[in-house]
């Protein structure tokens, strides 16, 4: 039988058995929708991950020092970075002189690397804070280290602008590379550059949402004064915004002043910075760590020092979110698998019912290809309306699973692989039963009632 | 060509009751020249209906030698008798097996689509023999908005649909009151001056003798009879 005629009959049984067909292709809508939105959360949360991690260089290396002396430790870690699935306001209000790492941020929750955390508490009884020196130091003695720079972060009252009243924000205090380090770019206006910071200037430069509440927009904060610990700062520049990040601090919430200029007016030397080195080639960052960690036990015999990379923070982010998507697939097989008894019971079901018809079809010389091709298409045709179904269903709920903070990326590419597993099980599924119809007995078949 | 349409030469068929296997054709030698119009007589349990699957390549049988138009149906394989049966032989039921969810068209065009025609040349290739029958007027009507003889006329209408040279009809009469009875028995008379070679099989002999030879049929062994 040709097979655009062996469609239309298909078509016609199909169409004379709607609700038959929606209750059989349940299994498949169901799956369909499910392996669409595994995909989508899935892609979804690799963008999450990329987003929160765009703010860094891959081959950056934090270097921050925890002190274990006393109970009022200024936070040595950067910001407490927000794990890969939160949706990333980060801060780093750790008190006073948090470190603050523009290009791998804090140490956050992933693996990082808490070398001999141990020993580090009895190590770390002295204080130490890590100066420009310090990243000046590493940048000559460790070979293959592109750049160099020191930052740290705190919490201060601000004023100024719209503000009716004082309001605390994050202030960080970074070198003029902080900019370049953190892929950030400006909006308006210009970063600061070495000589505010060797003149201890009172500029700054805010982050997008922070020219919006202080300023309503950042044309408004262009070339405005904001009052940082009642000092006034002119306001160079608004960054573009940059959106939530997973490490460090959300740089569209603060204001970034110069380094020295947070040391003499904010913080005090009691600051606990993060030196951030990038490496030039990013297989190298394993041999510099342990090359910053031999120079720095030269200065420092007594101190371990916290060395992250963000490679490794970002593989571990990855891996977590694999971890997902494998637990959701595993998910969707499960029920793609009952979704095809299911089919395949419908068709049993099916074959049975109509068995006579089969006995038909066989008494006028249809060939055992053409009834076998007939219930496969059928079972096809099934899964298709179950995969066309399970990808409106997909779409009907990602708000629902949006509105538990999962991020969903769907994309038509998805929707069609998602249909494409649909058709395959029920199709898959669908082959025994229409096997055996084309093996029936024609007068076996034809007596049956 | 072969001049007969059908021979067979002892054809055994038996099933098994426990150990004991029960016969239903015993050595049946039975010939049909082409333009017969015959009829199987014979009450139920004599083994005519199995006889007439066997005739219409629908049944296996364990001895003897079957052939159809020359060509030997006991050597064939299910593929070459799925061919047979749309080629060669044209059924009718006495239940009409027509599939209700297909229009009248649709069941007439059946075994042509199977051929691997369209429908549209199918359609063209029918409508001769459906105005003979006078259902032009159904094409569009499902089975279930028939009569019993309008049914009947689509089962006929499909079994001569691929011209076959065989037309094989089993108590085609059987679900009809007996006006439209006689009105099948009439077509069929006129079919075979046509040309349409015909075994009817039937357990009434008032049916029977509208063909123009009767084979009685009992306790499956066959003997001719004499109108």
């Amino acid at each position: 039988m040709l097979l655009t005629e062996l469609l239309r009959l298909v078509w016609l049984n199909l169409s004379q058995n709607k609700f038959k067909v929606f209750m059989t292709s349940i299994g498949i809508i169901v799956g369909t929708a499910t392996i669409m939105m595994v995909i989508a959360i899935g892609t979804g949360g690799r963008e999450e991950v990329a987003e929160q991690f765009k703010n860094l260089n891959a081959g950056s290396i934090d270097i921050s020092y925890e002190y274990s002396g006393s109970s009022r430790g200024a936070g040595g870690f950067g910001g407490s970075g927000g794990g890969p699935g939160s949706s990333g306001r980060t801060s780093g209000r750790s008190g006073s002189g948090g470190g603050f790492a523009p290009p791998s941020g804090g140490s956050g929750s992933f693996g990082g690397g808490f070398p001999g955390m141990g020993s580090q508490n009895r190590m770390n009884q002295e204080r130490i804070t890590l100066s420009k020196d310090n990243a000046e130091e590493l940048s000559l003695m460790v070979p293959g280290i592109k750049s160099a720079t020191i930052s740290y972060s705190t919490s201060a009252s601000v004023e100024g602008g719209d503000l009716e009243e004082s309001k605390n924000l994050t202030i960080g205090g970074v070198l003029e590379n902080y900019m370049e380090l953190s892929n950030l770019t400006m909006a308006i206006g210009s970063f600061f550059t070495e000589e505010h910071d060797r003149q201890k200037e009172k500029v700054c430069v805010l982050g997008q949402e922070a020219a919006k509440t202080i300023f309503g927009s950042a044309y408004e904060a262009y070339n405005g004064i904001v009052y940082i610990d009642s000092r006034p700062y002119a306001v160079l520049g608004v960054f573009e915004e940059m959106g939530s990040v997973a490490s460090g601090i959300s740089p569209d919430g603060s204001i970034f002043i110069p380094y020295e200029t947070g040391v003499k007016y904010l913080t005090g030397t009691g600051v606990s910075p993060t030196i951030t080195v990038v490496a030039s080639d990013v297989d190298e960052v394993d041999r510099i760590k342990e090359d910053i960690k031999t120079v720095l036990a030269d200065s420092y015999p007594n101190a371990e020092f916290t060395i992250t990379d963000a490679g490794s923070k970002m593989e571990a982010a990855n891996a977590s979110n694999r971890t997902l998507t494998m637990l959701l697939v595993a998910m969707a097989v499960i029920v793609f698998i009952v979704g095809g008894i299911g089919i395949m019971n419908v068709l049993f079901v099916s074959v049975k019912e109509r068995t006579n018809e089969i006995g038909i079809l066989k008494a006028i010389g249809c060939s055992r290809r053409d009834i076998l091709l007939e219930f496969l298409l059928e079972a096809s045709c099934t899964s298709l309306v179950g995969g066309l179904f399970g990808v409106l269903l997909a779409l009907g709920i990602t708000p629902l699973v949006e509105s538990f903070g999962m991020r969903v990326s769907l994309s038509v590419r998805d929707g069609l692989i998602s249909m494409a597993f649909g058709i395959i099980t029920g199709t898959v599924f669908g082959f025994y039963p229409a096997y055996k119809a084309s093996r029936l007995i024609p007068v076996v078949a034809l007596n049956q009632e | 060509m072969s001049a007969h349409v059908i021979e067979m030469k002892g054809i055994c068929k038996g099933y098994l009751l426990g150990e004991e296997r029960v016969p239903i054709l015993k050595n049946v030698d039975f010939t049909v020249d082409r333009g017969e119009f015959v009829a199987i007589l014979g009450p139920s349990g004599s083994g005519k209906t199995t006889l007439m699957n066997i005739i219409g390549c629908m049944d296996e049988w364990e001895y003897g030698e079957y052939f159809l138009n020359g060509r030997p149906i006991h050597a064939m394989e299910e593929e070459e008798l799925n061919e047979v049966r749309n080629k060669e032989i044209g059924f009718i039921f006495q239940n009409y097996q027509l599939i209700p969810t297909y229009t009248v068209l649709q069941n007439i065009i059946l075994p042509l689509l199977t051929r691997g025609m369209t429908s549209t040349e199918a359609k063209e290739r029918s409508m001769e023999i459906i105005r003979m029958l006078g259902i032009d007027h159904r094409l569009k009507h499902k089975p279930n908005e028939l009569s019993g003889g309008q049914k009947q006329r689509v089962s006929i209408a499909r079994a001569l649909v691929c011209r076959p040279a065989l037309l094989l009809a089993d108590e085609p009469t059987g679900a009809l009151d007996s006006r439209s009875g006689k009105d099948v028995l009439a077509l069929f008379g006129q079919l075979n001056k046509m040309g349409n070679t015909i075994v009817m099989i039937t357990h009434d002999l008032n049916v029977a003798k509208s063909a123009t030879r009767i084979v009685r049929i009992s306790d499956g062994e066959l003997s001719e009879e004499t109108i």
